[in-house]
């Protein structure tokens, strides 16, 4: 990572010793008053922020101004006033913004786990990049209620630079492969830029992260913003293809580990989406469902659509259950019923109470039986 | 302190197929389970006892309130009026009154962090953001009161208002601060500060429960925001709707714990205006959220035996004691929507079972649980109580304000069922004239305040582990106030003399 900033502000001298800031009126933070549940700052931050006070009284924006709140930022990257006091001064007196970008990219390093440090990014390429190029290169439109013809195509210049964006992020997702703001930003800035080349690259993108670890939810997530998010790419016979593929990977993770919530909870996500009935996936399911035990007795049949649990899976899966009583639920209700309570009772008793929920919810429906 | 049986401590199963998440997961199931009241001991120890360790949690507060917050604290100081709110709030879960001389230094302290322009800020000095304006509102249901010096009535209201306003985006989400973030903890931020201070128009909240609907995701739990640009508008009249309701608005972020929480609770402080979707919007189709498989997804989140049933933030995360009340919390909010008749829940069959007399020691028959609330409180008491004083995410870190306050009030939720009570919401409407609700603006408000104040405690459907010492009070599922307070500041700015619930509770 360049170090824009040199050694960092633990080597300077403070605001108050320094003759280039003899202008300023420092602003002490309590006038008057004696504070409850004060916190006890170094001399560094208390000097730091009393001259930030004093820039904000007089409204002063400046390329000192730059350095003053980057120095705070360094000592507390969660003080969102700086950050937006900041920005307001690099728009104000037209600083160069992709000097600023650079120096984003030894913060988020360092903070990453701030809002500030990846909203102020999202600022600051909007800033260059504004108005966003959206449904512009070859993409259909998502609404399909325009015509994509008009669209401009995206600037090389705003390509390149969502470009190099996506790679930072993949550089700091491999620092911290679930976190949530960096996530978050890599799902914006997609949308942001919407550019075909950026998206086809996602898909294998999320595999690599899942060959890592098959059970990072974060990437099991980005794939369904992937797949879905942008609603309608291509024509529907597309959308069956999309549908097939998405099954085929989730089985085959499936199969990899089987207790791994991130994948049913995909499996799920993608049967409800596209209106498709988990009964289709019944005969994938119902092998997680039985012992080692039991499924000696099964015929093994080499089935490549749906590939059969390892011999170190730990079985009967809780979640294979789950899903096979929700398969079972519609017409074979008290199927279901014994499914849900062998989890209260036996295999899942930690969630006793919501399995037997699930029980009077679905017998409440159901007429007397005989 | 229970008849039953220990349960077996299955460690999580990996299949054979080893992941840095299920490594981070054995890890955090070996350090847990030693806190579990089974595991093994030496023959001459005594197995720990479930106490709430209620003296040190409260000079761990008094320290932080009187003496103030080391510099590590430095991180918190955009987030000042958290701080006081933690503590102020984590005495009042523990049942401890402030005295007069340190009321008057908090409200002095609050008032010091207003905005000139409306709002709250972080700090003196600092500019005004939604977090901070909760936070300070919900301290100053603490520590105020109406009159001089009280706090009250120094809130700039109307400044407030337009603060608000000017942080409206055109999908009916809010901006946190000026050219801050969007994200569901600012709209519930926003949205319980409204309710409080009785600032609610349809004009500040308009798309706001489509805003929240799209935060949805295919988990069932929320993420924090959604993507507006392909469902935005060009060139929108004035009056029409800046969004196009067929195009797609996809989740940014997975679904998380406090998001889900921050949601679920903004969707329910909004249900008397949902309810009247005809009235104010014909033309719009009335939005609606999944319950179910929120419900779902909130259930898979409690932690096995082994990680002694905490809550985990996000699918194939770790636990933590805050998610005692995101998630917890969240929880015991859907147990209210569905004992209540399920007010907005698409498809929900209203069900109004009369509270169970409860008087089995028992847990299993106790309630209307849709969780394990027994191991939540084993949890806390085993693994959130740090030692020193002051609670924790997980051993062997150490206590902070944050996780105190969530620890306690995760602790209280376990403990209590507080949920809409018919009865009591009656009374509440009956606060109005008729001829005062002839303003549709007024008629919003009332319901919203007789609806979110009729959530009360179910009387005899507390629980304690460890017995009733370690009682702690209840508090609102949709303030994380206790009743009294809420109902107090909300009496004081809707100007309504509002009747003793006690009488409610008595003839129900």
């Amino acid at each position: 990572m360049p170090d824009i900033a040199g050694d960092g502000p633990e080597e300077q001298p403070l605001f108050s010793e320094r003759p280039d800031w003899t202008d300023v009126t420092p602003v002490p933070q309590y006038e008057g008053y004696n504070p409850i549940a004060p916190i006890f700052y170094t001399p560094q931050y208390k000097d730091a922020t009393d001259y930030f006070r004093g820039i904000v009284k007089t409204n002063e924006k400046s390329e000192r101004v730059l350095e003053l709140t980057e120095a705070i930022i360094r000592l507390n990257p969660a003080h969102y006033s700086a950050w937006q006091y900041r920005y307001h001064t690099l728009l104000a007196i037209k600083a160069p913004l992709d000097a600023e970008l650079k120096l984003m990219d030894s913060l988020a390093v360092q903070f990453l786990k701030t809002y500030q440090v990846w909203h102020h990014r999202r600022l600051i390429l909007t800033a260059i990049y504004s108005p966003p190029p959206s449904n512009a290169s070859g993409l259909n439109d998502p609404t399909a209620t325009t015509s994509s013809s008009a669209k401009s195509k995206p600037s090389p210049e705003s390509q390149a630079a969502a470009r190099t964006e996506l790679a930072f992020i993949t550089r700091v997702l491999m620092v911290d492969a679930k976190n949530y703001h960096t996530w978050s930003y890599r799902q914006w800035l997609l949308a942001f830029f919407d550019d075909v080349h950026l998206w086809e690259g996602e898909l294998g993108f999320v595999e690599r992260l899942l060959e890592e670890d098959v059970r990072n939810n974060s990437a099991w997530h980005h794939r369904f913003f992937v797949v879905f998010g942008r609603g309608q790419l291509q024509g529907e016979e597309d959308r069956v293809a999309v549908l097939k593929r998405e099954l085929s990977y989730t089985k085959d993770q499936i199969a990899l580990a089987p207790n791994n919530a991130s994948a049913w909870n995909y499996l799920r996500g993608i049967l409800e989406r596209t209106g498709t009935s988990f009964s289709n996936l019944r005969s994938f399911v119902e092998p997680y469902t039985k012992t080692h035990e039991d499924r000696l007795g099964d015929e093994e049949i080499l089935d490549l659509e749906n590939p059969a649990p390892s011999a170190e899976a730990e079985l009967p899966c809780v979640a294979a259950l789950e899903f096979l009583a929700d398969i079972y639920e519609k017409d074979a209700v008290s199927k279901s019923v014994e499914i849900w309570k062998r989890l209260a009772n036996e295999l899942d008793t930690m969630r006793k109470k919501y399995w037997e929920y699930r029980i009077k919810e679905a017998l409440k429906d159901v007429p007397v039986q005989s | 302190m229970s008849d039953n049986p220990s349960p077996i401590l299955r460690p999580t199963p990996t299949d054979g197929f080893p992941s840095l998440t299920s490594l981070q997961q054995i890890a955090t199931e070996n350090t847990l389970k030693n806190r579990h009241p089974s595991a093994a001991l030496p023959t001459d120890t005594k197995p720990p006892e479930a106490v709430l360790q209620r003296n040190q949690h409260i000079q761990f507060l008094v320290r932080n309130l009187i003496q103030g917050f080391p510099a590590r604290y430095t991180s918190q100081d955009a987030s000042q009026p958290w701080l006081i709110f933690w503590t102020l709030q984590g005495f009042s879960v523990l049942g401890v009154g402030l005295d007069e001389k340190n009321k008057k230094r908090a409200v002095e302290t609050l008032l010091g962090l207003q905005h000139p322009e409306g709002g709250f800020c972080g700090g003196p000095g600092q500019a005004p953001h939604l977090l901070p304006t909760y936070a300070a509102t919900c301290a100053l249901a603490n520590a105020g009161q109406p009159g001089e010096g009280g706090g009250w009535d120094a809130i700039d209201r109307e400044k407030m208002y337009d603060f608000f306003m000017s942080l409206k985006q055109p999908d009916g989400s809010f901006l946190v601060t000026y050219d801050g973030e969007v994200d569901v903890r600012g709209i519930y931020c926003l949205l319980a500060v409204a309710t409080l201070l009785n600032l609610l128009t349809p004009e500040l909240i308009a798309g706001t429960p489509e805003f929240l609907a799209t935060c949805q995701t295919y988990e069932g739990g929320f993420g924090n925001a959604s993507f507006p640009g392909w469902a935005l508008r060009d060139d929108v009249a004035p009056g029409e709707p800046a969004i196009d309701p067929t195009s797609p608005r996809p989740p940014l972020g997975e679904a998380h714990g406090g998001y889900s929480f921050c949601a679920l609770a903004s969707w329910v402080l909004l249900l008397p205006y949902i309810n009247s979707y005809p009235t104010h919007s014909p033309s719009l189709p009335k939005p609606s959220i999944n319950i179910h498989s929120l419900l779902r997804w909130l259930a898979h989140l409690q932690g096995e035996a082994i990680e002694l049933g905490g809550f985990k933030g996000r699918t194939n995360k770790l636990v933590d004691g805050c998610y005692s009340w995101w998630v917890g919390g969240c929880v015991g909010i859907i147990e209210g929507l569905l004992a209540g008749g399920g007010v907005g829940v698409a498809d929900e069959s209203p069900e109004n079972e009369a509270a169970g007399e409860q008087h089995d020691d028992g847990w299993d028959d106790v309630d209307d649980s849709l969780y394990n609330r027994k191991a939540l409180q084993e949890y806390i008491l085993y693994a959130g109580q740090h030692p020193a004083g002051g609670l924790v995410d997980k051993p062997p870190k150490p206590a902070d304000a944050y996780h105190t306050l969530y620890d306690l009030s995760g602790l209280s939720a376990a403990q209590h069922r507080v949920i809409p009570n018919s009865k009591r919401e009656k009374e509440l409407l009956a606060c109005w004239t008729e001829d005062e609700v002839k303003d549709p603006v007024e008629g919003l408000r009332r319901d919203t305040f007789a609806y979110a104040l009729s959530w009360l405690e179910e009387e005899g459907a507390s629980k304690y582990v460890g017995g009733a010492q370690n009682r702690v009070n209840a508090t609102h599922p949709l303030f994380n106030l206790t009743v009294t307070h809420a109902e107090n500041m909300m009496a004081h700015f809707y100007k309504r003399d509002v009747p003793s619930r006690y009488r409610t509770k008595l003839s129900k």
